[in-house]
């Protein structure tokens, strides 16, 4: 007969069983997200089959770097919901797979600040600019700090490389080889495939800057290039006025 | 029949079924052995004492103290 | 009982409980300065001061970090340390070297990832921030600290194990689980202290909430439950309401608990089974938790008159009944539904602060006051400060999680107000501006808690004082004899 007594004199006993009990829930829910297929949806162009949603160009990537040094996630989250009202806000539900490749993910539990899942395009790039510099100069009700140091620091890029070799072993697929080259080009296209080549990522991400001049000063390429081009990237990669309107629920 | 069980309980979707079945079974087991027999509960409730078997100086000490202080506030 | 005459502090290792309770309050208060910083920065932004360091979004994890890791982690280690050798009666493992090991591995790895924080080296997971290598320190510590207690449980003088060391144990195991899976990474190179995290997007969701909630359902409530059922009893002079009771409690809570991380996905990008799987067992959550809480409370019964002359047993008892009021409106927010208006808001906010204030911080604190004159053979300096605290700190709690309703609900209303056009009523900055008051408010509730804090160390500090002159003298006594 068992006896609770049994696991109450046995050490070895408590720390199984407890194992076991704490273990179960964990296993049920995370595990099979790994192996169910409409956890992430597959977005594909309807007109060219190609993916849509994509890894993120070196200059975003080292722009969400410091999204996160900075701490942004504490205020501000990247998920919106589907209510009418978060809609009319700031637009489409977000989707599993816009966030893809986000490691780690910034959804946020908190919004001190607005959403920012789709504030890619919203506001201009001097908009951005003088906002992370002086909020309160652009909304005088805003408590968000001011940010002066982006535009006056010098990005860092001299560890790109290992930062996306990081994030390939990860599983984005950035390519380092001919092979993984061209799998990128048939599954993002051209354009896209060649912003993911880790051997030219120093090039990609100064000609990003140069073309994009986000922070309005031509010369170098400061922290708050690549926090803008990363802002500006954010919740832009799907254009929803390709698929039909409730083609997403299916995956809900 | 077997079968359909079978794919039935593997289905994810009814996870949420499986997962209350199992828990409330085993709750209501847990229940039951600890509150179904008499001798067994006036065993286990014997053993509510043991934090209080190490009583020593230092625990009277305190006690004393706490317990004069709180008179002298009435 | 050929033990209890003996002494226990030449009997017990005191030495490393003196370490940690000393330390936890030093990170309590420091925990807490950065709390009411942070406050202050929501409230009049201009304290960010243009400095990167101070900024909120690198300041707040030093706060979370500071109070969860710094002062609720000392506070873990001295109170189980103390409990594990007491119900045992054995002393603890690993002679001195293994537990100062953990001492200071555990509290050099909040300082660094702390300090890392400020200049703006954090993995970006929210109560996960230490970068890898501090992750790295943290787990070894930990198996240390596995070890320790699993040896003084096995060489114990005791036939049973009390129900204290059940929750102590499922807590050091369920915090390695998750410590362990929710940290998984690859850092950039060796001499990087940036790392990108093995899973993304909504698996990395699910494996940080999982982590999230139960760092709150095992770190904050399993072990201060341990606690409860140690000190409660102790404090009282009875042993504890019901010993069957606890049996359920346990088992049903290590359960449950791992289930119901997911309720902080509601309606994101994550499959809906997994979220009404999670709200399901939120609501369960229920009754074990409120059996925990009736059978601390109800330990009292038959001596409820010291809840008019013990100021330990107040905060006891208060915390427990802050214990009930956070599991209950915990489940309530994990209804889809409440939970549409109170997710992102700072109802959430509110809602940790009156377990965190509520319950862990006010039962360490009774923990505290009922160990330290024990561990230093002597008495409190003043149990009329000990009174003033308790009142500091139940002010502060109930005005805290009150204003964070006002700003959090109130905030929550506006979002989803339409005006009579079917457009929204109001802009997002509008309800930003609407909860300047409330967060006024919250800084006052924060300070008031701090100085309940400050109002314990001084009193600490003059018991530990006292009991230094009274070794004196008895030293001197002994030597003239």
């Amino acid at each position: 007969m068992f006896k609770h007594e049994s696991i109450e004199t046995n050490s070895a006993m408590l720390i199984v069983l407890t194992m076991v009990a704490i273990s179960i829930g964990g296993l049920v829910e995370i595990v099979p997200l790994h192996y169910l297929n409409g956890t992430v949806e597959d977005v594909k162009d309807p007109a060219t089959g190609l993916d849509v949603i994509h890894p993120y160009s070196p200059l975003e990537q080292r722009g969400r770097d410091i999204y996160i040094r900075e701490g942004c996630y504490t205020c501000h989250s990247q998920m919106i919901r589907p209510f009418r009202d978060e809609d009319l806000r700031y637009g489409h539900y977000s989707l599993a797979a816009e966030s893809k490749y986000d490691h780690p993910f910034q959804w946020g539990s908190k919004r001190t600040g607005p959403d920012l899942a789709r504030v890619g395009g919203k506001y201009s790039n001097e908009w951005q600019v003088a906002h992370l510099t002086a909020p309160r100069s652009v909304v005088p009700e805003s408590i968000m700090p001011n940010y002066p140091w982006l535009k006056e620091t010098k990005l860092d890029y001299s560890d790109v490389q290992d930062r996306m070799i990081a994030l390939k072993r990860v599983g984005v697929p950035y390519s380092q080889t001919k092979v993984e080259y061209d799998a990128n080009v048939k599954r993002f296209g051209e354009e896209t495939a060649k912003t993911l080549d880790i051997n030219t990522a120093e090039n990609t991400l100064l000609a990003q800057a140069q073309a994009g001049n986000y922070d309005g000063n031509a010369s170098g390429v400061s922290e708050m290039d690549a926090l803008v081009a990363y802002l500006q990237v954010l919740g832009t990669m799907v254009d929803f006025s390709k698929f039909d309107e409730d083609h997403f629920i299916q995956f809900r | 029949m077997l079968t359909d069980f079978w794919t039935w309980i593997m289905d994810l979707g009814n996870s949420k079924t499986v997962a209350l079945l199992i828990f409330f079974t085993t709750f209501i087991g847990i229940v039951l052995y600890v509150y179904s027999s008499r001798k067994r509960s006036e065993r286990l409730e014997s053993y509510r004492y043991m934090p209080l078997m190490d009583e020593d100086d230092a625990d009277r000490k305190v006690k004393a103290a706490e317990a004069s202080q709180a008179k002298g506030e009435k | 009982m050929a033990h209890s005459a003996a002494l226990s502090s030449e009997q017990y290792n005191y030495d490393i409980v003196k370490k940690f309770a000393i330390t936890s309050i030093f990170w309590g208060i420091l925990g807490m300065i950065a709390g009411v910083y942070i406050a202050s920065e929501l409230a009049w932004p201009f304290l960010n001061l243009d400095i990167a360091q101070i900024t909120f979004g690198r300041l707040r994890p030093l706060h979370t970090s500071g109070v969860i890791f710094g002062f609720g982690g000392n506070a873990l280690f001295a109170t189980s340390y103390y409990i594990v050798q007491r119900t045992c009666q054995t002393r603890l493992a690993g002679g001195t070297f293994w537990p100062t090991f953990t001492f200071w591995g555990w509290n050099l790895s909040v300082l660094i990832a702390g300090l890392l924080y400020l200049f703006g080296y954090t993995q970006g997971r929210e109560y996960a921030e230490p970068v890898w290598f501090v992750d790295i320190a943290i787990t070894v510590v930990w198996v240390v600290y596995f070890l320790i207690y699993t040896v003084t449980l096995v060489k114990r003088n005791q036939p049973h194990i009390y129900v204290a060391n059940w929750f102590f144990m499922s807590f050091i195991l369920a915090t390695a689980l998750l410590h362990i899976f929710n940290n998984l990474a690859v850092p950039v190179s060796l001499t990087s202290a940036t790392s990108y995290s093995l899973f993304s997007g909504a698996q990395d969701a699910m494996t940080q909430w999982w982590y999230g909630h139960n760092a709150v359902g095992f770190f904050l409530t399993a072990a201060f439950l341990g606690m409860m059922y140690y000190f409660v009893p102790k404090q009282a002079g009875r042993p504890v309401y019901s010993y069957r009771l606890s049996i359920i409690h346990f088992w049903a809570l290590s359960f449950m608990y791992m289930w119901v991380g997911t309720h902080h996905l509601h309606w994101t990008a994550i499959p809906d089974w997994t979220s009404t799987l999670a709200a399901t067992f939120s609501i369960l959550l229920l009754m074990p938790s409120w059996g925990g809480m009736i059978n601390g409370i109800m330990t009292l019964s038959g001596a409820w008159d010291k809840l008019r002359t013990d100021p330990i047993m107040m905060f006891m008892i208060t915390a427990l009944s802050f214990y009930g009021m956070s599991t209950f409106e915990g489940p309530m927010m994990s209804l889809k539904s409440v939970n549409a208006l109170s997710h992102y808001t700072d109802w959430t906010v509110g809602h940790v602060h009156s377990g965190a204030l509520g319950w862990v911080a006010m039962i360490s604190i009774a923990s505290f006051y009922h160990m330290i004159p024990r561990l230093w053979n002597t008495t409190l300096y003043s149990l009329q400060l000990v009174y003033t605290h308790f009142f500091l700190a139940t002010i502060g709690t109930v005005l805290y999680i009150t204003a964070l309703w006002v700003s959090g609900i109130g905030q929550g209303l506006m979002l989803r107000a339409f005006d009579e056009y079917g457009n929204l009523a109001y802009t997002f900055v509008e309800t930003v501006a609407f909860m300047h008051g409330p967060l006024v408010a919250r800084v006052v509730a924060g300070l008031f808690f701090l100085s309940g804090m400050l109002v314990m160390a001084y009193n600490i500090y003059m018991t530990i004082a006292r009991a230094k002159q009274e070794e004196g003298v008895s030293a001197v006594a002994a030597a003239k004899a």
